[in-house]
């Protein structure tokens, strides 16, 4: 139940224009503080002089004076030093097929126990969970779980791994950074969901606990990223190379928006980049845009543009391409490169049917990438 | 036509503990009104922006603790202006958007009881409203006070220098009214402060903006540093809200130049929003246009 929702029911009253401050301010309930965020100290900041702070886990190095915070919303400057505000804080837990992440590559037909707090560093206009990521913490409600529990209840779940997405981990570092060591010691595996707007040095340091992320590159060009998604590109492409260079599963996403990113030269682009930077074997998937949030003016995807943006991708030679958000489409099934075989029938989140013997090709013994036990 | 701002020095309206001598404000409320608005009979000056009926917030500025906030005998003491000029007491509302940050600036909360309503948005049962409001660059949830409590406002925010907007004021002030200000800090916060200033629902219910400048914070604001915190003793009054801000830039100006500290532009942080807001028509942001009326009360 979404909070505004729970204080309708719970009686909050309705507020009535121009019917005047007394009858409304007599049913009001007591003062109550709405939130009990935490006060962890942060990781990644420098302290400066006169109780200032600069942030350093994000590209946008926020310098922060006392009592101010950042611009994801959840970590604030407190005479000087810096903490976070939703450790252990989480407002949305979910069991979660993986194929919903989408994580196409990386144990298939499991579960993830899916958490997320509060807050986002950027500002995508076209963000689909924008309730909780574009809130502070103190305005949605929060789950208590501590990593610990968090893990208790992956098992409880029968969730081999644990997702931190839905808004934007980088946000809640220390969170998703404490649970995915605590998931480790059980034997429970750790993916995260995020637009890679974050610095090498916690990038780097955050491979060595997960084992899988989805970066959501939402254009390739700076324009778009100034414009709809307040943020910079070329930090998230260094993310990309920095994921791959590790032993972590990198997958991404490529949401298609009429008009904005959808330009087959744009594709192209993004696609040569990819094989120069990475090869062909990373996933990426081109999803569905839907109107949403501040970008209710536009379309949703039509099939052509995705089916384009495909064909780009396959002619210029990545092996593992997907198009996410149109249930039943052949493209949401993985094909071997070698011989063309479908090696993962897939309608929706669902898998119908997986032709991999210890993650090679049936058909003709291919190596097909990705994590499957 | 030249927007007018009236500038109000009350030397001595701050004691030598930093206490506020009443009597001195309220001269100062009472004289800045009148050179403002031009009635003789001050109950009337406040008439002229107000109706009887009108629910009228006082949009204050707390996130700075109790050094360097709205406090409580400003707001209260404008409060009762108001009142005394004929708009009911349960029909005023003192706010910010957190019961936290307003009982660190000293306030004591009331819903329910006798005298002011004062209150944060975070008041159970207040909480913003759940429609989302998109214009231009502004995609933010209102605070419900803001949305459907009041039909009139007042921005009475504390004159501070601004690390990104270079001064925040009237006009910043009214982040204060959005569910995620810290989204528009890029920029210098350009366009962010003029486009939510033009949505509707501040554009149409603001009515005066007065800059607490009693003490004014020149430099590294927006947060307290007693060294560069200027006892400046003032009140700023215009109708013209870019105008309001425009002189309280000028005043930090002077301020950081008597210390030797460099300007603004200099710093890389000069506020441009209020080119923007002149360029939208908000009002003026230009010393041809803006005409200051400084006494001492």
């Amino acid at each position: 139940m979404k909070r505004r929702q729970f204080f309708k029911t719970a009686g909050g009253i309705s507020l009535v224009a121009g019917s005047g401050l007394e009858p409304l301010l007599m049913n009001l309930y007591a003062f109550e503080e709405k939130a009990n965020l935490s006060k962890v100290e942060a990781l990644y900041y420098k302290k400066l002089s006169d109780r200032e702070i600069e942030c350093l886990l994000c590209p946008r190095y926020c310098k922060l004076g006392d009592k101010e915070r950042g611009y994801c919303g959840v970590r604030e400057n407190m005479g000087g030093t810096y903490y976070t505000l939703v450790y252990g804080k989480a407002c949305s837990i979910n069991v979660d097929p993986i194929e919903k992440k989408p994580f196409f590559h990386f144990l298939p037909r499991t579960n993830a126990l899916s958490i997320a707090t509060a807050g986002c560093n950027v500002n995508c206009k076209f963000c689909q969970n924008w309730e909780i990521s574009q809130a502070r913490p103190e305005q949605v409600e929060h789950y208590d779980i501590p990593p610990s529990e968090v893990v208790d209840l992956a098992k409880k779940y029968s969730c081999p791994s644990i997702a931190y997405t839905y808004t934007e981990p980088v946000i809640f570092y220390e969170y998703m950074y404490d649970t995915s060591k605590e998931a480790r010691l059980k034997g429970i595996k750790n993916t995260v969901v995020t637009g890679g707007h974050i610095n090498p040095e916690p990038l780097e340091e955050l491979t060595k606990v997960v084992d899988a992320i989805k970066i959501d590159l939402k254009a390739f060009t700076q324009d778009f990223y100034t414009s709809y998604v307040r943020g910079e590109l070329q930090p998230v492409l260094d993310a990309i190379k920095i994921v791959h260079k590790s032993t972590v599963w990198l997958e991404i996403v490529y949401l298609v928006i009429p008009t904005l990113n959808d330009s087959p030269n744009e594709i192209q682009n993004l696609c040569r980049w990819i094989m120069k930077e990475i090869g062909p074997d990373v996933p990426l998937h081109f999803s569905r845009f839907f109107p949403m949030y501040l970008i209710k003016n536009l379309p949703h995807t039509p099939l052509s543009t995705l089916e384009k943006a495909y064909k780009i991708a396959l002619s210029e030679g990545l092996h593992y391409v997907y198009l996410g958000n149109i249930p039943s489409h052949r493209a949401e099934s993985t094909y071997c490169p070698n011989c063309k075989n479908k090696v993962i029938q897939r309608i929706g989140y669902q898998i119908k049917k997986i032709e991999l013997k210890e993650g090679k090709c049936k058909f003709c013994s291919n190596p097909i990438p990705g994590v499957w036990t | 036509m030249v927007s007018k701002v009236v500038l109000i020095r009350g030397k001595g309206v701050l004691n030598g503990d930093g206490d506020i001598d009443q009597k001195k404000l309220l001269s100062m409320y009472t004289r800045g009104i009148q050179a403002l608005l031009n009635q003789q009979n001050p109950k009337e000056n406040l008439l002229l922006l107000f109706r009887r009926n009108d629910k009228v917030g006082i949009k204050i500025n707390t996130i700075a603790g109790k050094m360097l906030s709205t406090r409580p005998e400003v707001s209260l003491s404008l409060a009762k202006l108001l009142s005394g000029s004929g708009i009911q007491q349960k029909n005023i509302i003192i706010w910010d958007r957190t019961n936290r940050e307003l009982r660190a600036a000293g306030y004591r909360l009331n819903i329910k009881g006798s005298g002011y309503a004062i209150f944060g948005t975070d008041t159970r049962g207040v909480d913003y409203n759940p429609r989302l409001i998109s214009h231009l660059n502004i995609g933010s949830l209102f605070s419900s006070i803001q949305s459907d409590w009041i039909t009139s406002s007042i921005s009475l925010a504390v004159l501070k220098d601004h690390g990104m907007a270079g001064v925040t004021a009237g006009m910043k002030n009214y982040f204060g009214t959005i569910h995620n200000p810290n989204k528009y800090h890029d920029f210098n916060c350009d366009p962010f402060v003029a486009d939510l200033f033009e949505t509707k629902l501040i554009m149409k219910k603001h009515k005066l903006s007065i800059l607490d400048s009693l003490v004014v914070q020149y430099h590294r604001g927006p947060s307290y540093h007693a060294r560069w915190a200027e006892k400046y003793e003032a009140l700023i009054f215009s109708l013209d809200p870019v105008a309001a801000d425009f002189v309280g830039w000028q005043v930090i100006e002077k301020l950081r130049a008597k210390k030797g500290l460099p300007t603004l532009k200099e710093e890389d942080r000069e506020p441009t929003y209020l080119k923007t807001a002149e360029k939208k028509g908000l009002g003026k942001a230009n010393r041809r246009e803006v005409k200051i009326i400084e006494e001492e009360a």
